[in-house]
């Protein structure tokens, strides 16, 4: 796919790049010089000037991409490329800057397609990182909806047992599924379930702690809380 | 002799529909619009002096839930 990114910052670069590892096509326009040199150093086409101005976004082929990025660190820039790129037919992706917006944009502005909030998934990584062990939260699907991989260990109840055999709560779903060290795929029946393998699972929030449960088994604060009221 | 002003205003809430209605209901605010960009509402002020303007801007737009700052722009036509 051909893309447009705005902006050729910590954000706009690093989405370029990961674009273009994928193998699509991406043009980037950036109005500082420093940063366009940087991001044409890194092999990028970089066009330079104000990602706001519709002239310019012509010139950098948004009548041909599928979308645009508008992924500065400025608010104006972001909504006025955004509403260029819906002009011509683009999806549209706009960067905001604090996270009361959110709800604000995707209720009004009509024309930006999705808002990334770069702070709430770094965020995210850190709390991950943070708590460490053999839960990470990867993505927020919806309000009550996530997607949490879980590495299975010696204690996980699961451990030993088929994915067909695994029975998660009605509103959850196996997703992906990994063996330890090798990478993720499509969840087979016989698949079975080995300290250090991985588990995907698409869950709501009413049931992630039973889920949780299932594949990892009690907390240490659990158990505890259990054997207490087992002695009492 | 009539001012008019534009007040620019921050909020730090996403609850702009209350905030746009209780901006609406100021006494002296003509006109409220919800924006995209740094400043969330855009505030069209009419009042009888700029004495007025003041208290419009400083107190009565302040003192709303979720109002973080204002800038205001008296009109000069």
């Amino acid at each position: 796919m051909r893309f447009i990114v705005i902006g050729a910052g910590r954000v706009g670069l690093r989405t370029a790049r990961v674009l273009r590892e994928e193998g699509h096509e991406v043009t980037l326009v950036e109005a500082d010089e420093d940063r366009a040199t940087r991001a044409r150093d890194d092999g990028f086409d970089v066009f330079e000037g104000d990602g706001s101005h519709e002239d310019l976004l012509v010139d950098a082929g948004v009548e041909s991409a599928d979308a645009v990025g508008a992924l500065t660190g400025d608010l104006n820039t972001n909504f006025a490329a955004c509403l260029v790129g819906k002009h011509h037919g683009c999806r549209t992706v706009m960067r905001i800057d604090e996270d009361y917006r959110e709800g604000i944009y995707q209720k009004y502005a009509e024309e930006v397609d999705e808002i990334v909030y770069p702070e709430r998934l770094g965020a995210i990584g850190a709390k991950n990182a943070l708590l460490g062990g053999n839960l990470r939260a990867i993505a927020d699907v919806a309000e009550n909806l996530q997607v949490v991989l879980f590495t299975i260990t010696d204690d996980s109840p699961m451990k030993g047992y088929n994915l067909s055999e695994v029975t998660l709560p009605s509103a959850a779903r196996v997703l992906a599924f990994g063996k330890a060290g090798e990478s993720m795929g499509i969840p087979l029946p016989d698949d079975s379930l080995e300290a250090g393998d991985r588990i995907a699972v698409l869950a709501d929030f009413t049931v992630l702690g039973d889920v949780r449960q299932l594949l990892l088994g009690r907390s240490e604060a659990e158990q505890a809380a259990a054997q207490g009221g087992e002695s009492a | 002799m009539s001012v008019t002003a534009y007040v620019m205003v921050k909020s730090n809430t996403g609850e702009a529909d209350r905030v746009k209605n209780a901006l609406s209901e100021i006494d002296g605010v003509a006109e409220a619009h919800i924006v995209a960009g740094d400043v969330d509402f855009v505030v069209k002020v009419v009042t009888d002096s700029p004495a007025d303007v003041k208290t419009v801007a400083a107190s009565a737009i302040q003192n709303i839930d979720g109002v973080e700052r204002t800038h205001t722009y008296i009109a000069m036509d």
